[in-house]
């Protein structure tokens, strides 16, 4: 008898068939190619030594561990990546960059798939976070320095925040310590405004693609 | 000696004792601070995850003051001094197309890096007149100052000395321990208490382990996760200082009460104790 070449899916027993099953570079470079593109990392060089995932601090709060990360970067599952916690409650600490001894830049790769995840149409894992970045930069344009209980004011204020604070019973706390600032002298009332926050506005506009 | 200032949002608010410690101290080491004029916010953690090109133009600006005054910058802040470093190197690599006129020659100092040269060290220690030898230490210098080593150019990154050097300087016992980087996830609090509580509950256990009776730090953020958990956490709360809060306390005999009152866990009893306020 010989042995011929049998497709990978025809060799599944079918009882495994309720999860589609992956297969490895089914869609190509592509993503790979992408990634390596943009971020100038040497994601091929990784060959998954883990050390990045034993440096993280918050790796027990992954569901794709650092090494994972890259390892779905060669096989192109993209999707798997913008909708995992990971990118989110990464912290950007740079122990996986720093410790790498291949040198791949896992911290700012993850980081890169961040901005991926907010500019697709996908929702984030975190969403609390996500909201709390966009709300740090629209008070960024707003004045040019951010204060922090301006910033706090208007993240309570965007949609659904207020009342997930309320369901976990944060708010109170949360109340209780901004009087204690207060109280303390380290809160300023008012945001102080840079004069050039012209100039940031035009070129953040600029970035997103707008004429004017 | 004249060099060009970048506070930092965080200092106009919730660090604003960081902020009148460095005035303090930099006006008795007779150096000149000259506050980059008009600044603007270097973008923190938000920019660099929303947009990459933002986390390089935003510092970039500031640079580009600085490069027109012609002095080098000194940053208090951790995290802004990693935002400037980064967006020099990415302004050298020409790879981003900058609006403003900025070459990145211009050198990025750390304020603790700087103050721990030798030759003001040397300052340092004839400006001192209250010893702090009774009181132990540990300094925490969190991850955005020394990481990433290429970027934040620390050779000691694994195991930082600069605040280590200051505080001996002002005759303070500083104890070594292990999590001086480790990242203490203030960033995430926001929206991930128990990720924040963990990591900084960790620091906060090991700090106490190693003997010491308070903990240094540089970075702002630091200091109010440090300082505002500790309400929490049960068992006696360790005072969480800014290292130049301790160095105006040994330059100046007098008194010093009003200074902390800043602070969620008070000092005062502490630096009674240790016989360093009336």
């Amino acid at each position: 008898m010989t042995h011929n070449h049998i497709p990978v899916q025809d060799a599944l027993p079918e009882h495994t068939d309720k999860k589609e099953r992956k297969l490895i570079g089914d869609r190509g470079d592509y993503f790979l190619n992408r990634i390596v593109g943009e971020t100038e990392e040497n994601i091929s060089a990784c060959y998954q030594c883990e050390r990045c995932t034993n440096a993280c601090p918050v790796c027990h709060y992954m569901d794709i561990k650092p090494h994972q990360v890259i390892r779905y970067i060669q096989m192109g599952w993209r999707e798997e990546l913008m909708h995992s916690s990971t990118i989110w409650v990464c912290l950007s600490c740079e122990m996986c960059t720093t410790y790498c001894p291949n040198e791949v830049g896992v911290a700012e790769t993850i980081n890169h798939l961040r901005n991926m995840a907010v500019h697709s149409s996908i929702m984030p894992k975190e969403r609390h976070l996500a909201v709390f970045h966009q709300t740090f930069m629209e008070e960024l344009l707003r004045y040019g320095r951010v204060n922090e209980l301006w910033l706090m004011n208007a993240f309570n204020l965007k949609p659904k925040i207020l009342k997930d604070k309320i369901r976990m019973g944060t708010l109170k706390e949360e109340i209780l310590l901004g009087l204690t600032l207060l109280k303390k002298g380290r809160l300023n009332l008012l945001p102080r405004k840079s004069k050039a926050i012209k100039e940031i506005k035009k070129v953040y506009r600029m970035r997103r693609g707008d004429i004017v | 000696m004249k060099l060009s200032y970048y506070p930092g949002c965080s200092l106009e608010g919730m660090a604003g004792d960081y902020a009148r410690s460095i005035t303090a101290v930099f006006k008795h080491l007779g150096i000149d601070l000259i506050e980059l004029k008009d600044w603007t916010c270097c973008g923190s953690t938000a920019a660099h995850s929303l947009s990459e090109i933002m986390s390089v133009v935003l510092p970039a600006r500031n640079l580009a003051i600085a490069e027109e005054l012609g002095l080098d910058i000194i940053c208090p802040c951790a995290m802004c001094f990693n935002r400037l470093r980064f967006s020099q190197e990415m302004v050298k690599k020409k790879i981003f197309d900058i609006p403003w006129n900025v070459t990145g020659d211009i050198q990025v100092h750390d304020m603790t890096r700087f103050l721990s040269e030798p030759e003001i060290i040397t300052r340092i220690k004839k400006q001192v007149v209250r010893p702090l030898s009774k009181l132990k230490v540990v300094c925490y210098y969190g991850c955005q100052m020394v990481r990433l080593p290429r970027i934040a150019g620390d050779i000691d990154y694994e195991n930082p000395q600069t605040m280590d050097k200051l505080l001996e300087a002002v005759g303070a016992q500083v104890i070594d321990w292990s999590y001086k980087s480790t990242c203490c996830g203030a960033s995430i609090g926001i929206a991930r208490k128990d990720i924040q509580g963990s990591l900084t509950g960790r620091i906060l256990h090991k700090a106490r382990q190693t003997g010491a009776n308070a903990i240094i730090v540089s970075c702002p953020l630091c200091q109010s996760n440090l300082d505002i958990i500790q309400k929490n956490i049960s068992g006696r709360a360790m005072p969480v200082f800014y290292f130049t809060e301790l160095l105006h306390l040994a330059f100046e005999e007098k008194s010093a009460d009003k200074r902390f009152r800043t602070h969620f866990t008070s000092p005062v009893p502490l630096l009674r104790e240790k016989g360093l306020l009336p």
